[in-house]
């Protein structure tokens, strides 16, 4: 019986051509969105989870009053993990990581010296290897990172220094202040791109308290916020309330002011709830997009399969006749639905790995291909596979297996049988989808194109920021004049760090204020003409900021710390020493739209390389607008390697690293872009596929009304009509349900655009376009055909 | 074999009711051939279909070799009808996407038969209805007679008690009905019951007994034999 089933499946799926097209390019379509947002999604919620002891790892966090803020501290005290453990009977093990947070300079000597700037530095305790579940290629785990200056690089580290030779036992050299000889001890295998650590190179913690100028790290013996992040694996997870207990006591023990608030968090969440690439409010937001997509493509399955019912009703009636069950029917159509199905995830499985690197690329994320086999991930396509069957399977097998069988042979005309109010109902719903996302697609466009073009208080185009390492040392005033010396080149500026890329925190207070959190950042005097920055309150002499201990700080400063209205020369103390306010710049945005503006104040330094003394900093070179940027670009980094041979040049686009702060919203948008397409195609084939069918269903009709005189154009625009009103009255109902849910996502911004009705009617009106495109185009086929040749069939 | 007494069907719309069998009244013994005419709309289909237990009546009693299934639900009714009665339709109602072997395989999997049975009983009732060359081809490639012999064929592989046949040579040319009727007239001979529904005379005559309706009533029966 199977067997026959599968058979007249596949005949008719061979047989009616456009109808299998549609149904399987559909479902294929819908599958492989959901198959590579699942992916990513899975990814995401995988982190970390690779270890063997994922789920008795925690992070150390602290919450830290600073002034009025609260900052979230990750990295403690050197003493904080062992103390920890040594007074909760609740912590088995603590583990130290100190990152590098700036590149180093790594040199290989001998016969073939390779030198490079690499990011991925970390020190960590010798118990690395027992902590957490990452594998040593080559070395002893146990010992590996014991010594001093002990190193062990990543495979692909080894590759890039040492080829096919055997790195153990070599020497590479690491520039920090000084120059250090580490010895490679080992080689680690690849992290998976689900770790929220990424090491290339995992040298001993001891090495660290042998580095110049790190000793201090190690000096303070008590529980405090500091330079390292902090693991502990815990034998008892109801306990954590407690050892957060215990290290709040350490904690007030070592300083009896500290406010600082010390919890635990799983470490199996951290990258979810603290890492910049989340964007875990979307990450919600996408398996749920993802499956309406399916669902309409499950919907123009059900609706397509049941209007078809009428044409299978002569091969159900002879089976009932010939001694089929309900039941029997019902299985056989499932069979079916099956089958299409199974095709359809086939289709989609080659689709996504086809076009896997084009969408991680779009979303610029990065994912190992194994993890294609990853449990959990097969285990909700296996789910996905399942509720595809039960729901595209459920409705068709009910519609066909209910029919009678005598109706079916009576009935010369191929009448409606299956369900037409359930099938208006399935496209009225595919098409509330439709209009939802394509005004949510709008919407996210309108927003981001919003925040792009803010008005941020001064002009980032044509700025270039090269990133200053301090290889570069005393080099800095003379790259810079022959950077100035490029025609191309308006004028350059020197600051601490990258617009956008940071800045100093200090706790300063005012003699009215109360002490609170100042934003702070170096930079030289040409920082404000560079950046068109607007004077509120200049200083009175030009010379003035460039005087030790003055301060110029922008508008919300004056507010915040309570100064009178012209702030020049009041004081503001910070880190101990008193500051005079010499000028006041109108506010101006230098970090994420997230917040309002925040207070800010600026140091502006005579001499170049002050700046970057304890910091690498960021040349700023506006440039000609008419300039040939590639040409601009090349001249700078000749100049650049000739007085630092050890950094390679790297550099930013200041628009391109304002944009960079929506990396999380730029990807929802990418996504949100695909959808949009993906819903009009399958909606659109949905559409498609009725109006062809109805078409056909009313081929006499048209035939008779020819005949009586009709036009093609009264008979196209009768055909068409039905359909239209099902994709009007779609809309009327998706737009409420759209500005609901786009004003809730618009309320997480700070500067959010006004819903304008222009959006709703542009996306009612594309709908409309493609709806009247698909249904006339069918409409007008029918009404141009031969009435004797449709009058002859009946 | 079969008797129905009294037996009712009415046919409601939303504005009227018609009556399509008024009390109507007969039997059919255990191999006998009876032929049912009358003009159309008559109830003859209507008739065929409530003893063939596609549909069921309205009011009365059908006993079929005995057992009252006037109110047998579908699935009794579907359990009963796959395992003694065949049909033969006039307009063959084969399904266009199996071929002939698997069109005439259809009962037999319904009712469970293994595969090895199933293709000897295929093969052996092909080759009597002489078109097992045929047996790999679509209906659409064969013609009429070929098809209502196809249709013949599925009706009694799986030798059920009774068949029952609604115009079986109305969509044939007379050679070819002539054809069909022997068919019937052999399976009869054979002991298989038939009772057909017809507008031919000359088809009728093959029967045993022709018995007339009009306006869902029995008129007139003739015993020919």
């Amino acid at each position: 019986m199977f067997r026959n089933y599968i058979k007249i499946a596949f005949r008719n799926i061979r047989k009616n051509k456009l109808y299998s097209f549609i149904n399987i390019g559909g479902l294929s379509l819908g599958l492989t969105a959901c198959i590579l947002i699942m992916f990513y999604v899975s990814h995401e919620h995988s982190f970390d989870k690779f270890h063997e002891d994922s789920d008795d790892i925690y992070t150390l966090r602290a919450k830290a009053l600073f002034g009025g803020d609260t900052i979230f501290v990750q990295n403690f005290s050197a003493a904080t993990g062992q103390m920890v453990q040594e007074n909760s009977a609740f912590v088995d093990d603590n583990i130290r990581i100190f990152q590098e947070y700036k590149p180093l300079i790594i040199k290989r000597t001998g016969l073939e010296p390779k030198s490079f700037s690499e990011e991925g530095f970390f020190y960590t305790d010798p118990n690395y290897f027992n902590f957490f579940s990452f594998s040593l290629l080559k070395g002893n785990p146990e010992t590996a990172l014991k010594e001093p200056f002990s190193l062990l690089i990543s495979e692909e580290m080894a590759n890039k220094y040492f080829g096919d030779e055997n790195p153990i036992g070599e020497i590479l050299q690491v520039e920090k202040d000084s120059i250090y000889n580490y010895t490679v001890k080992g080689v680690i295998a690849e992290t998976p791109s689900n770790s929220s650590i990424q090491h290339k190179f995992v040298a001993s913690v001891s090495s660290l308290q042998k580095t110049k100028g790190n000793d201090g790290l190690f000096n303070s013996p008590i529980v405090r916020g500091g330079a390292f992040k902090t693991y502990f694996k815990i034998n008892d997870a109801t306990q954590i309330e407690k050892i957060a207990e215990t290290t709040n006591r350490l904690s007030k023990e070592g300083n009896s002011e500290s406010k600082d608030l010390f919890f635990l968090y799983p470490f199996t969440e951290t990258h979810l709830k603290f890492s910049r690439n989340a964007g875990i409010g979307y990450l919600d937001v996408f398996p749920l997009i993802a499956g309406l997509i399916l669902l309409l493509a499950l919907i123009n399955y059900m609706s397509l399969t049941t209007a078809r019912a009428s044409y299978r009703s002569k091969e159900i009636g002879i089976r009932k006749v010939n001694g089929a069950s309900r039941k029997e029917i019902a299985f056989q159509f499932y069979i079916e639905s099956t089958l299409f199905i199974s095709l359809s995830f086939l289709l989609a499985g080659i689709l996504s790995f086809l076009l896997k690197d084009f969408f991680f690329n779009l979303l610029d994320i990065n994912i190992d291909t194994a993890f294609f086999l990853n449990q959990n991930f097969i285990l909700t396509l296996a789910l996905i596979f399942m509720v595809s069957i039960l729901i595209a399977g459920m409705y068709p097998a009910m519609v066909m297996a209910s029919f009678n069988p005598i109706e079916n042979f009576k009935k010369k005309t191929r009448n409606d049988l299956g369900g037409g109010l359930v099938r208006k109902v399935c496209t009225t719903l595919q098409f509330i989808i439709a209009v939802i996302l394509i005004i949510g697609g709008i919407t996210i466009r309108e927003q981001m194109s919003h925040l792009q073009n803010i008005d941020t208080g001064l002009n980032r185009s044509d700025i270039l920021m090269i990133s200053l390492e301090k290889s570069m040392g005393n080099n800095i005033p003379a790259f810079r004049k022959e950077v100035e010396k490029l025609p191309a080149v308006k004028g350059t500026s020197i600051s601490g760090y990258p617009l956008y890329g940071g800045y100093d925190m200090f706790y300063a207070s005012s003699e009215n204020g109360e002490p609170m959190a100042l934003p702070f950042i170096s930079i030289d005097k040409n920082f404000f003409d560079v950046l068109e920055l607007k004077w509120k309150l200049p200083p009175e002499d030009p010379f003035l900021p460039e005087q030790p201990k003055k301060l110029v700080i922008n508008e919300t400063a004056i507010e915040k710390f309570k100064l009178k209205n012209d702030p020049r020369g009041q004081n503001i103390e910070m880190a101990g020493a008193q500051f005079e306010v010499v000028g006041v710049v109108n506010d101006f945005h230098y970090s994420s739209l997230d917040s309002p503006i925040n207070s800010l104040a600026m140091m502006v330094s005579k001499s170049n390389s002050s700046i970057n003394k304890f910091n690498s900093g960021s040349l700023y070179v506006k440039y000609q607008k008419t300039s040939s940027l590639p040409a601009l670009i090349k001249s700078i980094e000749s100049s650049y390697v000739k007085f630092d041979a050890e950094k390679e040049f790297s550099y930013q686009f200041m628009d391109d690293a304002f944009n960079e702060m929506f990396k999380s919203e730029q990807r929802l948008a990418h996504i949100f872009n695909i959808f949009v397409v993906l819903t009009i195609i399958i909606a659109g084939l949905g559409l498609l596929g009725l109006a062809t069918f109805s078409a056909q269903k009313r081929i006499k009709e048209i035939g008779i009304r020819k005949t009586l005189g009709a036009s093609v154009f009264q008979i196209t625009s009768s055909l068409s009509l039905d359909f239209l009103k099902i994709v009007l009255f779609a809309i009327i109902i998706a737009i409420p349900i759209a500005w609901l849910l786009a004003r809730n996502w618009l309320e997480n911004f700070v500067y959010r655009i006004d819903l304008n009705i222009w959006i709703f009617l542009m996306a009612s009106f594309a709908t409309m376009f493609v709806a009247v495109l698909t249904v006339s185009f069918q409409a007008f086929r029918a009404a141009t055909s031969n009435p004797v040749k449709s009058l002859r069939t009946e | 074999m079969i008797k129905i007494t009294d037996l009712e069907k009415y046919y409601k719309t939303e504005e009227v009711q018609t009556i399509a069998l008024n009390k109507l009244s007969f039997e059919v013994k255990e191999g006998e051939f009876a032929a049912i005419m009358g003009p159309s709309g008559c109830g003859k289909s209507t008739l065929l279909n409530i003893l063939g237990m596609l549909d069921d009546p309205d009011g009365g009693s059908y006993l079929f070799n005995g057992i009252e299934v006037a109110g047998y639900n579908e699935r009794q009714r579907a359990k009963l009808r796959k395992h003694n009665i065949g049909f033969v339709f006039q307009s063959f109602n084969l399904i266009d996407e199996l071929s002939v072997f698997e069109n005439v395989e259809l009962p037999l999997i319904y009712t469970g038969v293994k595969p090895a049975e199933r293709k000897e009983r295929v093969h052996e009732v092909l080759e009597k209805m002489q078109i097992m060359h045929r047996r790999k081809h679509f209906p659409q490639q064969l013609s009429g007679g070929q098809q209502q012999r196809v249709a013949v064929a599925r009706a009694v592989v799986n030798n059920p008690k009774i068949i029952l046949a609604d115009e079986p040579t109305g969509n044939l040319d007379s050679s070819n009905g002539n054809e069909v009727m022997d068919l019937l007239t052999e399976l009869n001979e054979a002991g298989t019951t038939i009772i057909m529904v017809t507008h031919s005379e000359h088809d009728a005559k093959f029967s045993h007994r022709i018995i007339r309706m009009l306006d869902g009533q029995k008129v007139t029966e003739n015993v020919l034999v």
